[in-house]
């Protein structure tokens, strides 16, 4: 039984299409990214999910059952904008908070208090949120959603605005809540975040879905025709006939191989040819990353948009006339 | 239910604790008992003298006039004392003036100097007294004031000239002093009403005083409560309320938590004015106390929750519908101006609350909360008007807050722009 389920769902704003056609399923027990750039309907599906608004025509279905907002009780949400009263103590607020989702005050306290401990905000707890920082604002927020010990986590951009150290916090604890079986489902523009993070993603662009399923089916989908390099030398090696594109950074470069049957071995002959004039300490293969992914399927289905990636120099030199 | 508690618990609990309570709870009676003693104090500078010179050959007439005015406002003054009550009516003996006259002798340029001495502001007037031409006739005259000066001032002059006259026509034809005294002695009508109130006064002044409380505190919660709702938009909170909560319950609660700290702070002030009730007020000389009855007591707080629930439910559309607080104050004359259009009327129902424009106003919805209290308090009404006037009340808050909570459901989620009219019924067809 899927946790979330939308089927065909479309909302239109005034003039704007803000989600066409939409269909993807959440399994239970699963990470879930909802991928796309700023302003791609992310924000929009995410609000039908939770009731705030209405599908036009399609529908949504929550644990199984088409929405009815009893399924509330169950659902924790941290919204992108983050919303809470400046003027109230963080612990009021908590309970406040966890009053509304049906669990009794002191129950939210000790929740409340146990998720600061955990999150090393307990000095917050006292303060009004006004006097906290922007990091820990959100913090509370975070906790905020997860008071009533939800089944379905969702969240929008939970990482946006955050440190590095307290990112990673609440990737760890968003894992292990992962562990314990619940469902979550965030939403981000930030691509790399998702590869390590999630088991499903689905990816949408300008209101529908490009792409959808597991991280491992997706990936597979495509040859491993990148390359990392970290080098030390002349960069002439660059240039090899099998290279299609390439990005320059100081001491290293990522290259897309032109399309071929036999990949693998065009990469060691790149290998190889680069090892002649540089000196390697980091060579690697993999498949394109989600963000380059993600670029190719919206390129596919608007030839308008422009090629990210640099265009390729006149090849010279030896090996590389082979 | 839980949840419209819940809010509302926040809401009273939180606002409570502010400073912005303390200060209004003590603020407001200071600026109405301020307000009271600035209007006494007006009232007794506006009794200063005016000055007025008599032009005259006949010394004897205008020294006459003098002692015939003085007199008059002593006996006035005596009237005062034993009706031992203060005049809040415009049209009160209060707001007369004490007349000073000047005698001059005329003389050619006299009539030039007047004039001058009028421009300049030594008189407020002049009368101008031109003997009689034949015997048995009477002198004409002439009363020249700058501007258009109270007409109770010619009045008075012509009263008073006229008993001087009199009484030098009394005292020709042989009858003794005292004798035409008592002819002309004025007569005295002791005014009586069937009210309900012994001290019509006093109760004026406790109604107006509690009209002016329900007026204040219902623009001022229910502008708190398009403030909060505009608060909460841009704080965000309120995506986070909508993920478990009705928009509906949001607004409910949120109107009921504004209002009973409303209902605190009023009950506050009704309990610190009862406490005050059995020492008497006073102020400028005159006497007033608190003259309430508990039937009163009953129907303001009936009436004031009727006129919050109203008011409070346009504030929360209006705070549904904008942005911030400068676009608030674009739109708020909606609730401002019916509010002040009974404040306005306060004077002249407060001495007629059974008249015509009182009775249908009283029955209007926007009006109803503060001149049926009024009326209740003051006046006559029948019981059907009371009754149709709460019915047709409570129908129509009904109305609004069915109408408030849709426009609410959708505006708190359309952030960035104003919405049109023509959105604005578009919305209410959807939700």
């Amino acid at each position: 039984m899927p946790i979330v389920q939308l089927d065909h769902v479309r909302k239109v704003y005034d003039t704007k299409v803000a989600v066409e056609d939409l269909s993807f399923t959440v399994e239970p027990g699963t990470m879930f990214g909802l991928l796309g750039p700023n302003g791609s309907g992310k924000t929009s599906s995410i609000r039908m999910m939770i009731g705030i608004t209405v599908p036009d025509s399609g529908s949504v279905s929550i644990f199984g059952k088409p929405f009815s907002r009893k399924a509330l009780a169950r659902i924790g949400y941290l919204p992108e904008e983050r919303g809470l009263y400046k003027k109230m103590k963080v612990l009021d607020q908590l309970i406040f908070l966890g009053r509304l989702h049906y669990i009794t005050a002191s129950a939210a306290e000790q929740k409340a208090r146990a998720w600061c401990e955990k999150l090393q905000i307990s000095e917050a707890l006292h303060k009004k949120t006004e006097d906290l920082s922007k990091g820990m604002q959100q913090k509370i927020q975070f906790i905020a959603s997860l008071l009533h010990d939800p089944d379905l986590i969702i969240m929008d951009e939970p990482f946006s605005g955050l440190d590095p150290v307290n990112a990673a916090l609440l990737m760890d604890t968003l894992l292990d809540l992962r562990h314990e079986g619940k469902a979550i489902l965030f939403s981000t523009h930030r691509m790399d975040q998702v590869e390590k993070l999630c088991d499903h993603i689905a990816l949408i662009d300008r209101g529908r879905l490009v792409l959808s399923g597991s991280m491992r089916e997706i990936k597979s989908m495509y040859p491993r025709n990148r390359i990392h390099i970290t080098f030390e030398g002349d960069d002439a090696f660059l240039h090899h006939p099998t290279v299609e594109s390439l990005k320059r950074f100081p001491g290293q470069a990522e290259i897309t191989l032109r399309p071929s049957p036999t990949l693998a071995g065009d990469a060691q002959a790149f290998l190889l040819c680069a090892l002649q004039s540089a000196r390697v300490t980091h060579f690697e293969v993999t498949e394109p990353t989600l963000e380059e992914i993600f670029i190719e399927k919206v390129k596919e289905s608007s030839p308008e948009n422009i090629a990210l990636t640099a265009e390729i120099e006149e090849p010279v030199g030896s090996c590389l006339d082979a | 239910m839980r949840n419209v508690w819940i809010i509302a618990h926040r809401e009273y609990s939180e606002r409570i604790r502010t400073r912005g309570f303390l200060i209004t709870t003590i603020l407001i009676p200071v600026i109405m008992v301020g307000f009271a003693a600035g209007s006494i104090f007006l009232g007794t500078k506006g009794d200063s003298a005016i000055r007025i010179a008599a032009v005259s050959s006949d010394t004897q007439l205008t020294l006459d006039l003098q002692a015939e005015l003085e007199r008059q406002q002593d006996q006035k003054e005596q009237s005062d004392a034993e009706a031992g009550a203060t005049q809040l009516t415009p049209s009160s003996p209060r707001h007369q003036h004490r007349i000073v006259i000047d005698a001059i002798d005329p003389s050619p340029a006299t009539r030039a100097r007047m004039d001058e001495d009028l421009d300049s502001g030594e008189f407020d007037g002049y009368l101008w007294i031109t003997p009689a031409s034949a015997p048995g006739s009477r002198p004409t005259f002439t009363f020249t004031s700058r501007g258009a000066g109270p007409s109770s001032v010619k009045n008075t002059l012509a009263s008073a000239l006229s008993r001087v006259l009199q009484r030098e026509q009394l005292t020709h034809r042989g009858i003794v002093a005292a004798e035409a005294e008592s002819i002309l002695q004025p007569v005295q009508i002791i005014s009586s009403h069937r009210a309900r109130h012994e001290d019509v006064e006093s109760a004026q002044f406790s109604v107006s005083v509690l009209f002016f409380v329900m007026y204040m505190v219902i623009m001022l919660y229910g502008m708190n409560v398009a403030r909060s709702i505009i608060d909460e938009k841009t704080s965000r909170i309120f995506e986070v309320l909508l993920a478990t909560i009705r928009p509906e319950a949001m607004m409910a609660g949120k109107i009921i938590g504004v209002g009973s700290l409303g209902l605190t702070q009023v009950g506050i002030w009704l309990t610190a004015a009862s406490l005050l009730a059995g020492t008497a007020m006073h102020f400028g000389g005159g006497e007033l106390h608190i003259a309430l009855t508990l039937a009163q007591v009953v129907f303001f707080f009936v009436f004031f929750i009727l006129g919050y629930l109203f008011y409070a439910s346009i504030a929360a559309a209006l705070g549904a519908m904008t942005n911030s607080e400068q676009e608030l104050q674009q739109l708020n004359m909606f609730l401002v101006l019916p509010l002040l259009v009974c404040f306005v009327l306060l004077g002249s129902l407060l001495t007629a609350p059974d008249s015509t424009l009182a009775r249908v106003l009283a029955l209007i919805p926007p009006f109803t909360p503060l001149l049926m209290y009024l009326r209740v308090s003051l006046g006559h009404p029948r019981p059907w008007e009371v009754a149709l006037s709460l019915v047709l009340t409570s129908a129509s808050i009904c109305a609004i807050i069915w109408v408030t909570s849709r426009v609410y459901r959708i505006g708190v989620l359309m952030y960035g722009k104003r919405p049109t009219i023509p959105e604005i019924l578009r919305w209410l067809k959807y939700s």
